[in-house]
């Protein structure tokens, strides 16, 4: 039975944590893969429609990073 | 070019040759991608400059992972294949072939018309101090590995910990201020360093963060100089927080036996001695030039100061005595980053002020292929998956990803590529795009954030529009982050390419605004910084036009005396005033006011009203240069006694040798009049080295008149501290005061009397002085109507806030309008004057683009949907939305996308759904959404 | 979240720079964990999730 994994639907600012997760990987720092990453520009586009209808589609949860 | 080093300048301004030895990288930058893999097999670990030694790091390296260009190098002296001739690890390794062991030096010779010196400075080397035993104790660091060991990105990620074996968390750190500055007994450092005390406060409240707040920080320094803008501020801030401040300078460590600590003796205020135990020490070193900077400076025949820095005049900021090269950065002095900036932007302008009759003669014009209209076609996506060697491939199965990808929905094309970066690759995708007719490209490989604008590229060789275009993140969020479950890699590679093709397939070729920018410029203020802004942007062949409220240029300057370094001001301004009056290119409007200002970068329309009569000027840029003013005060007498003047009424006496400064024998300074009070809580900056200045001329005038400086700190940065130890050398007394006890001015009998308090004697000292000067707080003039005109913020102060405060300080967020001089803070004229070539400067990169193409990745509003509730023009950080004035939805909301910095913003707080997004409209980002589950 | 019914945990905000690779991956550690604690998702989905979510 294997455990179980969660899909995380993440909404990343372009200039901030997107950032950070790219460096992350050149850092090779290892991290879940339980996360779907969704570019935008800022975190100031985020509508609380997105993260809505992200749980509404099956997401199990939503982390929002500027 | 990197690794490069010029050893030689001949010729002369705007026809140097410069002879540049170009050291061996020994790795293809062109084949290079950053990968990585080489280090991970190099054997050899090599102490790590970057974090100051405190880690290792391979002999092939990159110094950090922001570098640029983001390109491995291999240390020579390091390198076992380079040493021994044995390993040839990394050439094994690199999946591009890029190692090449046999690179040489080269010698290239370049042909320029001006040259820019940025050398930097070098941290001063505390172990020549026996007395702060910094080689011998582990627990005795410098400022340089503090900061790395705050860092996140440094040797204990950001954890702070002691450097003695144990590795415990310190509980109570020392900051030792001045190691290397203001020293000329143990070593030649005269002049103040500037900078120290403010990142020692910085370190200081930052430590505090990361430990907790227990973390107890004391700061031990003989004058607290935080001049700079806001930084008064944040050492109110840092005293709230708990950093304790002590005035001593710390003579003795002694180890404490048994323990990592180490126990200091210091002086306190009162002349007692004092013991304290802390854990670490911290030691603020200076900055100074390194030994390879002053042989290079001796081969280009430039002249230096006596601390080493690059020579220049008051009124010449960035100008070395060679002619056509000028200097920018710490070479020019001890600086923080603004400071930096400010310098860098002048020296690029003046540089620039020799070049401008050749600007453009050199440009190589770009190929392009005109552009398909896609327009009614349905959507038939490529999508190519990249291997990147076995950065992708070695962990996510790629061929699965490509193969799966044929399922999805429009997908008519799918490949996998070993390097889709690679020269071929791009060729081969330009010629798929056009054979397999496809009208939106995928590529999933590594970020957008470095390679999005090489595909654009690809797409528009292709005939495509540069916005048809989605970048899956495979390597930096997926590859390289879960390389122990490659099979769950791979899913989320699918996912993600599916959420990639699921949003690119409603994209819609997207329009970049193009904008004519209008090639005239506008200066409001006519002092100093206005004038010298004015004469780069004309030397540099832009219309300008200098708009000056009262009747005559100069503004302040018109008050003061003399510089520190001897320069008569009255003289050099009525030269500068005049190379601006001879110029054609300039055009000054006296007695003129702004009424009104339209428009928006390029194009911007001011309503003037000149000697009273209106006038319009068009301008394409604006320099906000509207200056500041002495503050009044209502203290010390002033007003009430003739004999007490403000700083600037001294200079007018001392010019005219007015009998009231003649005839003293006993003359009084009076610092921080108006400053650093609590309704008033900054530095004026320039107060003490002018105060110092002048006592140091009223000394030379009349050697044996008492002299006294009453001040709280004393703060002659940077090599202005030569004037203070000249001062007190001549017998300038210096007698301190506290916010608390302010001296007292009265008249007895006739006579002036000063009472302060000596905390050396503690107790009060009586002067009866013939004349005081009062070193006046700067104000910032009034300018309400102009920041509104151009909807420019200001802080607390009244003073401007600029773009960044620490990387855009002659620019405003606001495109086209620029700042300079006092009105962004108060500063001598050397820093006025660079400041207003630098925002020439940086309004020239915008001038000599003559027309800009903005982003189309922008908002824009529909007027069917748009109920004018006005919350977009609200929200926006960058006035970009507006009401129509007029036509068919007058009234509505719409977006300039000249000013659209497309944050989105608007977008989500619209309550009617009226604005969309181009390249990330709702519709596709729900569409990733909903593709997120297949 | 409340309001609708829906666990705290499965909404995250949180503000990173962008040289702040180690918080990424920290924080991503910890809203992952959250969120296995919680279990999948069942409110409101329209549609579950084709894939083995067990």
């Amino acid at each position: 039975m294997s455990e179980y994994e969660p899909k995380i639907v993440s909404f990343l600012c372009n200039w901030c944590s997107y950032g950070a997760a790219d460096l992350a990987g050149v850092s090779r720092f290892q991290y879940p893969d339980n996360f779907r990453v969704i570019r935008i520009p800022c975190t100031g586009r985020m509508s609380p429609k997105f993260f809505l209808s992200a749980l509404r589609e099956g997401a199990d949860a939503v982390w929002v990073s500027g | 070019m990197t690794l490069s080093e010029v050893t030689s300048i001949s010729g002369e301004a705007g026809n140097f040759e410069v002879e540049v030895l170009k050291k061996p990288r020994y790795v293809d930058m062109n084949k290079c991608i950053a990968c990585g893999a080489c280090v991970e097999k190099c054997p050899k670990k090599v102490d790590n400059d970057y974090n100051a030694g405190l880690n290792k790091r391979k002999a092939i390296y990159v110094e950090y992972d922001q570098a640029v260009p983001l390109k491995f190098a291999i240390d020579a002296e390091n390198c076992i294949k380079l040493t021994k001739g044995k390993c040839g690890l990394c050439e094994k390794t690199c999946p591009t072939g890029a190692i090449n062991y046999d690179d040489k030096p080269e010698t290239v010779k370049l042909n320029v018309g001006s040259v820019v010196l940025a050398p930097g400075f070098k941290a001063f080397d505390p172990s020549v101090f026996d007395t702060y035993q910094y080689t011998k104790f582990p627990n005795v660091v410098t400022a340089l590995e503090f900061e790395r060991l705050l860092s996140a990105s440094g040797p204990t990620l950001g954890h702070l910990v002691k450097q003695s074996k144990d590795h415990e968390e310190p509980k109570k750190v020392a900051f030792f201020q001045c190691i290397g500055s203001r020293d000329i007994n143990r070593c030649d450092n005269g002049y103040c360093s500037s900078v120290c005390c403010m990142y020692a406060i910085k370190e200081a409240v930052i430590a505090k963060e990361h430990s907790g707040g227990d973390l107890d920080c004391a700061i031990f320094y003989m004058d607290m100089r935080t001049h700079g803008k806001d930084f008064e501020r944040y050492y109110e801030k840092a005293k709230d927080d708990g950093v304790r401040f002590v005035r001593s300078r710390v003579h003795t460590i002694n180890p404490v036996p048994e323990t990592n600590d180490l126990e200091v003796r210091y002086v306190d205020d009162q002349g007692k001695i004092q013991t304290e135990v802390f854990n670490m020490i911290v030691l603020s070193v200076g900055l100074e030039i390194d030994g390879s900077t002053i042989e290079l400076a001796k081969t280009l025949n430039i002249e230096l100061t006596p601390g080493n820095f690059a020579q220049t005049g008051t009124f010449t900021p960035v100008q070395t005595s060679r002619k056509g090269i000028v200097a920018s950065g710490a070479f020019l002095g001890p600086r923080d980053i603004p400071q930096s900036m400010v310098d860098a932007s002048a020296a690029a302008g003046v540089a620039g002020e020799g070049l401008a009759p050749v600007r453009g003669t050199m440009l190589k014009e770009v190929q392009t292929t005109p552009e398909r209209d896609v327009f009614g076609e349905a959507p038939r996506i490529g999508v190519f998956v990249c291997h990147c060697g076995i950065n992708i491939g070695g962990v996510v199965d790629v061929p699965s990803v490509a193969e799966y990808a044929k399922t999805l929905p429009f997908v008519e094309y799918t490949a996998d590529n070993m390097f889709s970066c690679s020269q071929d690759t791009q060729d081969k995708m330009t010629q798929i795009i056009k054979e397999q007719n496809l009208n939106r490209i995928v590529v999933a490989a590594c970020t957008p954030k470095t390679h999005e604008p090489l595909f654009q590229e690809t797409l528009m060789a292709a005939g495509l529009n540069k916005y048809m275009f989605e970048m899956v993140n495979i390597r930096n969020q997926d590859s390289w982050v879960h390389k122990e479950s490659p099979e769950k890699a791979t899913e989320k590679a699918m996912d993600l390419v599916r959420m990639g093709v699921a949003k690119v397939a409603l994209q819609n070729p997207l329009a970049e605004a193009q904008l004519q920018v209008g090639q005239t410029a506008m200066i409001v203020g006519g002092g100093l910084s206005g004038m010298a802004a004015a004469e780069t942007l004309a030397l540099q062949g832009y219309e300008t036009h200098i708009i000056e409220k009262s009747d005559r240029l100069g503004g302040n300057a018109l008050k003061l005396y003399k510089t520190p370094k001897g320069e008569v001001i009255g003289d050099k301004v009525a030269e500068l005033v005049e190379s601006i009056n001879s110029n054609d290119k300039i055009k000054v409007h006296l007695n003129t006011t702004i009424e009104n200002v339209d428009g928006f970068v390029g194009n911007f329309k001011a309503r003037l009203k000149e000697n009273g009569e209106e006038a319009f000027l068009d301008h394409g840029i604006a320099v906000m240069a509207t200056g500041g003013k002495a503050y009044t005060p209502d203290e010390y007498m002033y007003g009430n006694d003739p004999r007490v003047l403000t700083t600037l009424e001294m200079d007018e006496k001392m010019k005219s040798d007015d009998s009231l400064v003649k005839d003293a024998d006993c003359a009084v300074f009076i610092q921080c009049v108006g400053s650093r009070e609590p309704e008033r809580p900054y530095c004026s900056r320039v107060c003490c080295t002018h105060s110092v200045d002048n006592a140091l001329e009223l000394k030379r005038r009349k050697p044996d008149m008492n002299v006294f400086i009453l001040y709280r700190d004393i703060r002659t940065y940077g090599e202005k501290e030569y004037l203070y130890k000249e001062a007190r050398d001549a017998g300038v007394i210096f007698v301190r005061y506290d916010l608390e006890n302010k001296p007292k001015v009265s008249v007895d009998n006739g006579n002036l009397k000063i009472v302060v308090k000596d905390h050396v004697l503690n107790r009060d000292l009586e002067i009866e002085p013939d004349v005081i000067s009062l070193a006046t707080a700067i104000v910032p003039n009034t300018v309400n109507d102009l920041a509104q005109f151009y909807k420019l913020p200001m802080n607390d102060d009244g003073f401007f806030i600029e773009a960044h405060a620490k990387l855009g300080p002659s620019e405003f967020a606001t495109d086209g309008v620029f700042l300079a001089g006092i009105a962004h803070y108060p500063k001598p004229i050397e820093e006025a004057i660079a400041q207003g070539k630098a925002a020439a400067s940086r309004a020239i990169t915008l001038l000599a683009r003559k027309e800009i193409f903005t982003s189309g990745q922008v908002a824009k509003v529909d007027p069917v949907l748009c109920s004018s509730c006005g919350i977009c023009v609200n929200v926006c950080p960058y006035s970009a939305p507006s009401f129509k004035t007029e036509g068919p939805f007058a009234g509505k909301a719409e977006i300039n996308p000249v000013l659209c910095k497309g944050c989105g913003l608007c977008v989500a707080s619209c309550r009617s759904g009226a604005i969309h997004h181009n390249g990330f409209d709702n519709d596709q980002i729900f569409s990733q959404i909903f593709a997120v589950n297949a | 979240m409340e309001f609708v019914g829906l666990e705290e945990d499965r909404l995250h905000f949180s503000w990173i720079s962008s040289a702040e690779a180690v918080k990424f991956a920290d924080v991503a550690k910890q809203v992952a964990e959250k969120v296995k604690v919680l279990g999948p998702n069942k409110k409101f989905v329209k549609r579950y999730p084709t894939k083995d979510t067990e």
